[in-house]
């Protein structure tokens, strides 16, 4: 890497999984004909809805609950889940948008120091857990913020979280860390 | 004698309990009359707590161990015999087989995961006393993906809250290269590839601790950098004869597998020491390549330290000894202590960018700059609101 490469420390996200429902029977048939860039599993029982416009793909039960992933921001996410309400209303079903909640959120971070694994996990016993038969990072979880995180010996850190409010919070705890 | 009770014939109140067979009667005990009679049946009510239980309501269920768990069992004794472990591992590593079928999640989980289980039990009891066996060894021998023992071993390393130490590096270099079959002339291996088991063991040794400090170990599996290192052991201690010989043909002469990574980590390995050698004065003088500097590995061994810190200090490759100071200081440090920068060590990773020390006194992390030591790589101070430790 040369010396022009940026100078901050970027924490990107890259990945917001949420959740929200419609409070009505979605006729996934009538969806698959009518809608535009749908994928209907039928042996599954869902539609894949994809935007263009926040990139999501939005899995749709017939049960009225959905799942939208691939936004890159809380609020991406949520401009996202309403458009694909509203484009359900369009088709004709009664939605009401409810129950929208953020899910997961995964970020990728990247520290500007090599770190040797094993020495980190002796160091960190009960949280970090290193296999490096079965995969090249250290997983270490936060429980008390829920999240997951997977260090590589590059220094690159990928950060799974339940909660995003605090995501900002779990990244600093590598710094600590290491 | 039950109270009230009078014979019609005689008139006595000798009275007595007396069953014959399974019918209950009263009897009078001077002239013999019976008074009453019991019933000979039984209502269905009646025989309520003398009816028969079946054996998965009754409690032994759980008392007595199950067919299958009974095979684990066996399964885990003969594998244990199969490895040549010392008899205290087998105890454990049953004790290990029934906790975890005690949950139900185990106790209800298809045979093939019990059968994997069995070598998640073993893999753990063997950590645990720092015996190396590796996850391939187990899979092999138990026939199953590595995939399923994988989710298995996470599964019941949670499951049983355990903690496992990592694998002991020095050991399994032990043992592995143990397996070579170099060591005694045979009609397959010929004369001039017979090897001194003791001169290969530690000089494999001293090249798989000298790939540790070089960052080729760190993330990756453990064997393909052992057979890299014992084969580079090896041809060095006769390269003359040896040098023709190829990574394949080593381990099929050896009787071992080739895993798949081992010959990009030859050539990491040559890479390093060729980096080695451009520090000795009287080998820079050859100009080496990828197959000559196996001839020198003795020389560049016996001075491997300085070496390392001399081709690794400037250059694009990472600082190693120092890298180290540097993540005990980190962590020394990462505990949120304030100190002064020291020194004007510059950072140069090939992983991680070159840059001066004015240029990074902050770094940006979450939206607020942090100003950070790069030497030590810590935070001078924290930004209000961050969250303590």
């Amino acid at each position: 890497m040369d010396a022009d490469s940026d100078v901050a420390l970027d924490i990107l996200i890259t990945n917001v999984v949420c959740v929200f429902r419609t409070r009505c029977h979605l006729n996934l048939r009538k969806i698959a004909l009518e809608g535009a860039n749908v994928i209907y599993k039928r042996d599954v029982g869902k539609v894949l809805m994809k935007l263009r416009k926040p990139r999501i793909t939005a899995t749709i039960w017939s049960s009225g609950k959905i799942i939208c992933t691939g936004a890159t921001s809380e609020e991406e996410a949520k401009f996202g889940a309403r458009r694909l309400a509203r484009s359900l209303q369009k088709l004709g079903f009664q939605v009401i948008f409810t129950d929208f909640k953020v899910v997961n959120v995964l970020a990728v971070c990247n520290m500007p120091f090599e770190i040797r694994l094993p020495e980190f996990t002796k160091n960190n016993r009960p949280h970090a857990s290193y296999e490096p038969e079965l995969h090249p990072a250290v997983c270490y979880r936060i429980k008390s913020l829920r999240a997951t995180l997977q260090i590589f010996s590059t220094g690159s850190i990928t950060v799974t979280e339940m909660r995003p409010f605090l995501h900002r919070w779990s990244l600093g705890w590598p710094w600590d860390l290491c | 004698m039950p109270g009230g009770g009078r014979c019609p014939d005689c008139g006595s109140t000798e009275l007595v309990e007396d069953s014959h067979y399974a019918q209950s009667q009263l009897v009078c005990s001077d002239c013999g009359c019976v008074v009453t009679e019991g019933v000979l049946t039984t209502t269905y009510s009646d025989e309520g707590n003398l009816r028969e239980v079946t054996y998965s309501r009754s409690t032994g269920e759980n008392e007595q161990v199950s067919r299958s768990q009974q095979r684990g069992l066996r399964r885990v004794r003969d594998l244990c015999r199969v490895l040549k472990l010392p008899p205290t591992f087998e105890d454990t590593a049953v004790a290990y087989y029934q906790q975890a079928y005690r949950h139900s999640g185990i106790r209800a989980a298809r045979l093939q995961k019990k059968e994997v289980l069995v070598g998640c039990c073993v893999l753990i009891t063997c950590r645990q006393h720092n015996w190396p066996v590796t996850m391939g060894t187990l899979c092999t021998l138990l026939y199953a993906d590595l995939d399923a023992f994988s989710g298995t071993y996470m599964q019941i390393v949670k499951l049983l809250g355990l903690d496992v130490p990592s694998l002991c590096l020095a050991d399994l270099v032990k043992t592995y290269c143990s397996s070579f079959k170099l060591f005694q002339p045979s009609p397959s291996v010929p004369a001039k590839y017979v090897e001194d088991k003791e001169k290969m063991l530690s000089r494999t040794q001293q090249l798989v601790e000298l790939a540790d400090e070089t960052w080729l170990v760190t993330g990756r599996h453990p064997l393909p950098v052992i057979t890299a290192a014992t084969f580079l052991a090896w041809q060095s201690l006769r390269p003359s004869d040896r040098l023709t010989c190829s990574l394949a043909r080593f381990c099929k002469l050896a009787n071992v597998d080739l895993p798949y990574p081992a010959s990009s980590r030859l050539q990491e390995l040559l890479a390093v020491l060729l980096r080695m050698a451009e520090q000795l004065a009287w080998l820079q003088v050859l100009k080496l390549n990828k197959r000559s500097v196996v001839k020198h590995i003795g020389d560049l061994l016996q001075h491997r330290r300085t070496l390392v810190r001399k081709a690794f200090r400037d250059g694009t490759a990472e600082t190693e000894p120092q890298e180290k100071e540097l993540q005990e200081q980190g962590q020394g440090q990462g505990q949120g202590k304030e100190e002064a920068p020291r020194g004007a060590l510059q950072f140069i990773g090939s992983r991680s960018w070159s840059r001066s020390q004015e240029e990074c006194s902050e770094a940006w992390v979450g939206g607020s700059p942090i100003p950070w030591c790069q030497r030590a790589g810590c935070i001078y101070s924290y930004p209000v609101g961050w969250p303590s430790s």
